[in-house]
């Protein structure tokens, strides 16, 4: 009775929420809203068991996506005129808003259709359980994400790379491979500055916690990799760290590592049984390496992804 | 007994939420939205806590993060609103950033 009340409530404020950073005229309000949707999200998903979703949603949903967005909303007030109306807006083609609409209509047919099509719940959930010994690890979603469909975190991991040539492919010429963002400036024992010392111990420890976590309960290396990149994120705002130059050395090895280990792996798989195949007795070294190096990766891709393209010359 | 009593006090948090969902709505400044979105933050972490109690454990652990990134957040929020989105409000002095802003939008 009191479970089904306090799902009600949550499941009423994330539609009015949802409704409200979609209606309301002011896109700074609907940035804050969509965070605190991230947050009502991450709650719901812990309601419904999933607690390593409802971890990834709330690092990801109302902590990176959040700051990503709160700069890019200044960016663009900054390049705003007096009026407050953009440059470029005579030139916005009137047929953008129904395309928009029948784009975001297709794809809530899509999902909804994706969701009818679902087998019965439980499809997996015996044959997971089973075989999860084999996999010597004790959180069955890790075990799917690193062993059984290993595939698609491998995947996944390349596609983020990808993304990240993207945004660099955006930088102008005379940054070509130089440092993303602005030079960032602190008043020197100011709230700022002082906060930017205090919290990244903090969140150095628990996205570590994380990761480690993760073999055996929920965690793991995507939610350690996001808690990792915002403590970077925040040493770079509060200038106690400069963003590295993106040609660097250094800073590419960091970034393949993850990818580069995790294939060599699974080439290393076909002398065994075939590719991406561990051996089981292997199946812990195997996971727990391939686990560290692909948070190391991923902290620098997420981290960078919010940094943006080279903006100043190398 | 004491999960149920747990759970409800979640509920009630929730009703909380939903009153500083209402300062979002209504503004008018961006900080009160950010300190409203700030108040959700802790008010979140509050009902995981209370969540962990009822019998779920591990929900401490989005608590964690939950504290953490809200935290980032507001750093993300202060940086934004200072003079071309990387310096420091504490450190900009008032009628200096107000004549950069003006440049700013006139130039960029």
């Amino acid at each position: 009775m009191i479970d089904t009340g306090f799902d009600v409530i949550l499941a009423a404020m994330i539609l009015g929420v949802a409704a409200g950073a979609v209606l309301t005229r002011g896109m700074f309000a609907a940035v804050v809203m969509f965070i605190v949707y991230g947050l009502l999200v991450a709650l719901a998903w812990l309601r419904l068991g999933a607690v390593d979703v409802g971890l990834a949603e709330a690092a990801i949903g109302a902590g990176l996506t959040g700051v990503l967005l709160l700069g890019a909303l200044g960016r663009v007030n900054r390049q705003l005129g007096e009026d407050g109306t953009p440059p470029d807006a005579p030139h916005r083609p009137a047929a953008i808003r129904p395309v928009a609409l029948l784009a975001a209509l297709a794809t809530a047919a899509a999902l909804a259709w994706g969701f009818l099509m679902l087998p019965p719940p439980d499809g997996l959930h015996a044959p997971v359980a089973q075989n999860l010994a084999a996999t010597q690890l004790g959180n069955p979603v890790t075990a799917v994400l690193l062993n059984f469909r290993a595939w698609d975190t491998l995947l996944e991991t390349i596609i983020l790379l990808a993304a990240l040539v993207g945004v660099w492919s955006l930088a102008p010429d005379a940054a070509w491979g130089g440092r993303p963002g602005l030079a960032q400036r602190t008043r020197s024992g100011g709230v700022l500055s002082s906060f930017g010392r205090l919290l990244p111990p903090v969140g150095l420890l628990v996205g570590v916690w994380l990761v480690w976590a993760g073999a055996d309960r929920p965690g793991g290396a995507f939610q350690g990799a996001t808690v990792l990149a915002a403590v970077w994120l925040l040493a770079s705002m509060a200038g106690l760290s400069d963003a590295p130059r993106v040609a660097s050395l250094w800073l590419r090895a960091a970034l393949i590592a993850g990818p580069a280990v995790f294939l060599a792996l699974a080439l290393a798989g076909l002398s065994v049984a075939g590719f991406l195949i561990v051996p089981p007795g292997a199946a812990k070294l195997v996971t727990v390496t391939v686990e560290a190096l692909l948070t190391l990766s991923l902290t620098v891709m997420l981290g960078l992804l919010v940094l943006g393209p080279p903006e100043r010359a190398a | 007994m004491m999960a149920a009593w747990f759970t409800g006090l979640a509920a009630l948090l929730l009703l909380t939420i939903a009153a500083a969902l209402w300062r979002i709505w209504r503004g008018p400044t961006a900080a009160d939205r950010m300190m409203a979105a700030q108040l959700i933050g802790s008010g979140g972490v509050a009902v995981t806590l209370l969540l962990a109690a009822a019998g779920q454990p591990a929900a401490r652990d989005v608590g964690l993060v939950l504290a953490l990134l809200a935290a980032f957040a507001a750093v993300g929020f202060v940086k934004a609103a200072s003079h071309r989105g990387a310096g420091d409000p504490e450190a900009d002095d008032a009628s200096d950033a107000r004549a950069g802003r003006a440049e700013g939008r006139a130039h960029d």
